[in-house]
């Protein structure tokens, strides 16, 4: 068992006063981190104390909004969609540091992470990457730095020979532009429309929260995206939580040209060549993932479905506590682990947090049709505590559709993914190996 | 140990992607608007008691992603609800169109004896509407079912709605509820009893909440 760390006390919901109240109860927990962090590093972080209340804050402009909206009369609506999506939660950045920890900022970089980005700037200025040797260093965590062009590489998108890599880019890029030039004004045909009226009502409930995803000119980047694959798959079409599946992109190609507060960037400030770049290689490596996982979205979701009951079993072996306390109050796995492998827990995980869990899904063979399997059970088994403290079924539910990782980090992932590896390593080639 | 509820039953939320299910069922269980919600994945869960004559009701209520691609497994719900809302939104004729389809995956099923009430949702949206109110009154008397126009923004006809078929689901279960009513010191669980299998929630109520670890 591992409880080393301090959890949230109250675990049934997200809301706003259990958010406030574990932001209260741990702010010295939090201190403390800092205190060490800077004596640590040997400098002095003069944000971080600032940065430490800002959940808080966020918590309370988010209820001064909810309530504002409560008493609204129902002219004011639109005004109050603008409001809604004001700057919420300007600190925690979307696209963390290695070094970044949980709520607080971006302390400078240690000794070590240099050293990591430099074994990275190595490989990658190298006239053939060894993408072994990429995919080793890059299973514990991208350097910011270099994530973007990492990820083009350990997608598949871009080739390992460094010459050949600007010729692939601009023809793929411009191979992009030509399928909207072809096929996007058929968004309106007969044949058509379902897919794209579907497309349509998800973009704008695409990340709701976060005021970069409310852009005009994002919610068009993300159609046309979406879209052009949609009716290049048929077999599965567009399926809803496909649309999440283009955020990590999106946000890693546009980290090369923000450096601060990415959630409130206007995109439509960038030069109009460089905005058509990130739509292209976001819209070739979301192809290159949903690749491996295509069954998860075609008739019947026979992917999802057999995941979630090679879950089961897993868990059956690895927890019978857990296994059996399910049964016991009539817990289907698949009424809380259909949405982990959906979305690949980014409905359950920060987006920060999903970009980490990426670096190590590409960086695996078959990060996300296989391993992920085992990233599930290892988040299962981190709530081993507070599902076993649930005695019926309503409050196991409503635990399991609202885990609380909304202060989780680079460390958290870090954890989850070495237990996962670990289960991996013990299970994946000796099914039998524990019997129950 | 204080008795949470008499009785426990499911309800399903069904309609279209996009017609406010998640929104209605927010509005209800937390009293909260959020104009972008974000969208269902397979299905989702929230709860809520309510106080019918006297009868403490729990009421499980299951949210379902419109999509047609999930009706795979939203379907495997249907067996197990005892009310099923059909929801449609007033500004969109299709949503409405589709109602009949939503009927008749329900028919097939959905258990014989499962109450439905019709929703027209988003009335608030007065200057979109698609869907007169005649409409949705005609289409739920060929149903025979109960009718309410609703607005998860403005909380319009939303208790009234989920009370509306929590009593229906009572009244239907009259037999399991005189029995309630003779031995009401006794939890019961209409959908265990319903389904003759599973766990009698009493038992599982009664059980010291210790910690497991």
């Amino acid at each position: 068992m591992r409880h080393t760390k301090p959890k949230f006390n109250n675990v049934k919901s997200k809301k706003a006063s259990s958010f406030h109240e574990f932001a209260r109860s741990t702010n010295d927990a939090w201190d403390i981190d800092d205190e060490e962090d800077e004596e640590f590093l040997g400098t002095f972080n003069t944000t971080s104390s600032i940065q430490n209340q800002v959940p808080t804050i966020y918590i309370y402009l988010s209820v001064i909004t909810s309530y504002f909206y409560l008493c609204a009369p129902h002219s004011v609506r639109s005004t109050l969609q603008k409001q809604q999506s004001l700057p919420v939660r300007p600190i925690i950045p979307l696209v963390a540091r290695i070094s970044d920890q949980n709520a607080s900022g971006a302390p400078p970089m240690t000794v070590r992470e240099k050293s990591r980005l430099d074994k990275f700037r190595q490989l990658l200025a190298s006239p053939n990457t060894d993408l072994e040797e990429l995919r080793k260093h890059s299973w514990s965590g991208i350097p910011r730095e270099v994530r973007p062009i990492t990820w083009r590489l350990l997608s598949g998108y871009l080739p390992a020979n460094k010459e050949r890599r600007e010729l692939v880019l601009k023809r793929k890029r411009e191979e992009y532009f030509r399928f909207i030039e072809q096929y996007y004004h058929s968004r309106t045909d007969e044949h058509y429309k379902d897919t794209y009226r579907q497309i349509h009502i998800d973009i704008p409930r695409t990340n709701p929260l976060i005021p970069l995803f409310q852009q005009p000119a994002v919610q068009e980047v993300f159609e046309r995206i979406l879209f052009i694959w949609a009716i290049r798959h048929p077999a599965s079409g567009y399926v809803q939580g496909i649309n999440d599946l283009v955020t990590p992109f999106f946000v890693v190609f546009l980290s090369e040209f923000v450096t601060e507060d990415m959630e409130n960037f206007e995109v439509a400030a960038l030069p109009l060549e460089t905005q058509r770049n990130i739509e292209a290689d976001s819209f070739w490596c979301m192809s290159k993932l949903l690749d491996g996982i295509q069954d998860n979205y075609t008739f019947a979701q026979p992917g999802i479905q057999n995941k979630v009951k090679a879950l089961e079993e897993l868990v059956s072996r690895i927890d019978e506590d857990i296994h059996n306390h399910f049964k016991r109050y009539e817990v289907e796995y698949l009424q809380f682990a259909f949405r982990w492998m959906n979305n690949l827990l980014m409905r359950e995980l920060p987006l920060r947090c999903t970009i980490r869990l990426w670096d190590t899904y590409q960086a695996e063979a078959e990060g996300f049709s296989h391993f992920h399997l085992y990233v599930c059970a290892a988040f299962l088994i981190e709530w081993r505590k507070e599902i076993l403290s649930m005695v019926d079924f309503q409050g196991l539910l409503m635990l399991l559709q609202n885990l609380p990782t909304i202060h989780w980090g680079n460390e958290e992932v870090g954890l989850l993914l070495a237990e996962a590896y670990r289960l991996k390593y013990m299970f994946a080639d000796a099914p039998s190996h524990y019997k129950r | 140990m204080a008795k949470q509820y008499d009785v426990l039953f499911r309800l399903l939320l069904l309609g279209d992607s996009g017609v406010g299910k998640t929104c209605l069922l927010c509005r209800f269980t937390d009293n909260e608007f959020h104009p972008s919600h974000i969208s269902t994945i397979g299905v989702d869960f929230k709860m809520k008691t309510l106080l019918i004559d006297g009868i403490k009701v729990r009421i499980q209520i299951w949210d379902t992603a419109g999509q047609e691609r999930y009706q795979t497994i939203t379907k495997q719900y249907y067996r197990r609800a005892q009310g099923i809302f059909l929801v449609y939104d007033i500004t969109s004729e299709r949503s409405f169109q589709h109602i009949m389809k939503w009927a008749s995956d329900v028919d097939e099923y959905a258990p014989d004896k499962v109450q439905k009430i019709l929703v027209g949702n988003k009335s608030d949206e007065v200057d979109k509407r698609q869907v007169a109110t005649e409409q949705g009154v005609k289409l739920a008397k060929a149903y025979g079912m109960d009718f309410f126009e609703t607005s998860a923004f403005t909380n319009h006809n939303i208790s009234e709605t989920f009370t509306r078929l929590a009593e229906q689901v009572l009244a239907a279960n009259k037999k399991d509820l005189d029995l309630l009513r003779t031995s009401i010191n006794d939890e019961l669980n209409l959908a265990a009893l319903e389904e003759e299998e599973g766990l009698c929630d009493s038992a599982a109520g009664d059980q010291h909440k210790g910690c497991w670890c």
